[in-house]
């Protein structure tokens, strides 16, 4: 369950108390909200259909009740009960419970809403959190070199030096720009409904060739069953995108003095699979699942050893989904390896 | 002193290629001896080797994150001016800087002149410091004598007395009951325990961790396999805690 966040100030007091007493603190804080379970949305949303339940029940009751005094009522001074009211109990009943019931639904939005609200306040922490590494580095290094040049004369060959790493960090800092625009233009999904039909082998090959400084300490190699091109519809933009996060995360996520990383093609029936299989860090089981999820980063948010914008993986599952096909990872477990898996069909129907 | 004469010597710890290699430009220009370290284990080792003057350190690094090599470093060296220097400015990031024993925090982007400044005026006050020897009314005196429990463990002569009457601590056991004094209550999983207390990352066996916890409890602990101040946690590590005396 996610953590209730507190806001800073709270923390800040109490770690102004004292800087010796840090943990302890904020291990006083953490148990406080052990008792705020109670203001966890779901329960809220229990307790108010339960509460709902039960004054339908009362309704009834005290209708049903109330209806039997007045029909005695009616028999003892012998009435025509005509003169007062058809009583039907079970027109009653079911506009009570459709009326309830519009509440409930009601409620169930609110509550649907809330989640939603909260989703995306959760989203928007961690991609501030994410990307302020992968945006701030690149301006740092551009910050310190404009400086250095301000205050020193350095001599031509320095200079072309410098202004090469400052080109590079302009570089970084516009994929970083472009990587969070194209999550939006993914995201909206109009975009990409070209689909050209490629050899894929050679589209990979191609793609390492183009590459090939990234994979400078990293062996790749390409397996190939059946030696001839196998030819797949995709985008090739969209294509180039999802190969670029899967090669580098295999290269960064690797400790290995020989970091590796095998490429399978195996041709099936309707489609065609891809393995990329490396010999990096591996992935814990219990994280599988989590690793396609938008910002989700491994490891706790305290270990600031990782870097990056929890974006990739997120963005290669929306890549798949986009070509009717789907990626899954798979791993022994850590320091053993990950293999992720990439299932295109070869042919690809777009609506629209 | 022999200092007057030699440069200071300065560590940069720090995984951006291109900022270090920048803070190396600018110190050297400055008359500064630099070393760069890409990562936290490499950092702990020239700061174990080349025995800098002052430490630039960065948080996120590969490997070793900067906090636990400024806590690394602190277990055995209070005096050292550590400077961190990271993309994280809120107030509680710098907070925990602070709180581990950095002498200094800047956010990244920083200004050069301001850096520069402040990394002359941390030499300078070290330099006086250093004409004093290091007193005992320096170190922290949590690490003069520590007592939980029924155990006494003096820093001093690193002798305790516990259960098994009085022991003399090697100087692996010391630097790690150090370390888990120095973080009572939070959880310490083996490869920080590692990392942290031997300085090997990697592959290493975790079984290394679990060597060192079962002496320490047999010193400890009054029923070593129902341990009360070590325990372990499932799937995280170990945790040391007490009850406040």
């Amino acid at each position: 369950m996610q953590p209730i966040y507190l806001s800073v100030d709270t923390q800040g007091v109490m770690l102004y108390v004292s800087c010796r007493d840090i943990h302890a603190s904020l291990q006083g804080v953490s148990s406080m909200n052990r008792f705020r379970w109670f203001y966890h949305p779901v329960l809220i949303f229990v307790f108010s259909v339960i509460a709902l339940a039960a004054s339908l029940c009362l309704y009834l009751y005290w209708y049903i009740g109330v209806s039997a005094g007045l029909t005695s009522v009616i028999q003892k001074y012998n009435l025509d009960p005509s003169q007062f009211f058809e009583i039907n109990t079970w027109v009653v009943i079911l506009v009570l419970s459709i009326l309830v019931g519009i509440i409930l639904i009601g409620v169930f939005v609110i509550f649907i809403y809330n989640q939603k609200t909260l989703q995306l306040y959760r989203l928007q922490r961690n991609f501030i959190n994410n990307f302020t590494h992968e945006l701030k580095t690149p301006v740092t290094s551009l910050k310190l070199y404009l400086e250095t040049f301000a205050q020193h004369d350095l001599s031509r060959e320095e200079q072309i030096k410098y202004v090469g790493y400052m080109i590079h960090d302009v570089e970084r800092l516009l994929n970083n720009i472009n990587r969070i625009l194209n999550l939006a233009r993914i995201e909206s999904g109009n975009y990409w409904k070209e689909f050209v039909e490629v050899d894929l082998v050679g589209t990979v090959r191609q793609f390492y060739q183009n590459n090939a400084d990234l994979f400078r300490n990293c062996e790749v190699r390409i397996y190939n069953p059946i030696e001839k091109p196998l030819y797949c519809p995709i985008n090739p933009l969209l294509f180039d995108m999802l190969l670029m996060n899967i090669m580098t995360n295999a290269v960064n996520y690797n400790e290995s003095d020989h970091p590796r990383v095998d490429i399978h093609f195996v041709p099936l029936k309707k489609g065609l699979h891809i393995r990329f299989e490396d010999n990096g860090v591996g992935i814990e089981k219990s994280e599988i699942r989590k690793i396609f999820r938008m910002f989700y980063q491994v490891g706790n948010p305290d270990n600031m050893t990782a870097a990056g914008g929890g974006l990739g993986l997120y963005l290669v599952q929306q890549i798949a989904s986009i070509h009717r096909g789907r990626v899954t990872a798979e791993s022994e477990g850590k320091g053993k390896g990950s293999v992720f898996a990439l299932t295109l069909p070869r042919r690809v129907q777009v609506e629209g | 002193m022999t200092g007057i004469t030699l440069k200071k010597k300065i560590l940069i710890v720090e995984d951006d290629r291109h900022i270090a290699e920048g803070l190396r430009l600018n110190l050297s220009l400055r008359g500064y001896d630099i070393m760069v370290a890409p990562d936290g284990p490499a950092g702990l080792r020239e700061w174990r080797e080349w025995k800098p003057d002052l430490i630039v350190l960065d948080i996120m690094l590969p490997r070793i994150d900067g906090l636990s090599v400024l806590r690394s470093i602190r277990l055995e060296d209070e005096r050292l001016p550590i400077l961190i220097l990271s993309v994280k400015g809120e107030p509680e990031y710098r907070v925990k800087g602070f709180s581990y024993g950095a002498d200094d925090y800047l956010s990244k982007p920083f200004n050069l002149e301001e850096f520069l400044l402040r990394v002359e005026r941390l030499l300078t006050r070290a330099a006086w410091n250093s004409h004093s020897k290091p007193t005992e009314a320096d170190l922290d005196p949590a690490y003069h004598v520590y007592t939980f429990g029924g155990n006494t463990i003096d820093f001093d002569t690193l002798t305790t007395h516990c259960r098994l009457g009085r022991v003399t601590l090697t100087e692996q056991e010391v630097k790690l009951l150090k370390l888990f004094i120095a973080n009572r209550g939070k959880p310490l999983s083996r490869s920080e325990l590692l990392e942290i207390g031997w300085g090997y990352t990697g592959t290493t066996s975790t079984r290394t961790v679990d060597n060192f916890i079962v002496r320490l409890r047999r010193y400890f602990e009054d029923d070593p396999h129902e341990p009360v101040y070590f325990r372990s946690l499932r799937s995280v590590g170990y945790v040391f805690d007490h009850d406040s005396h």
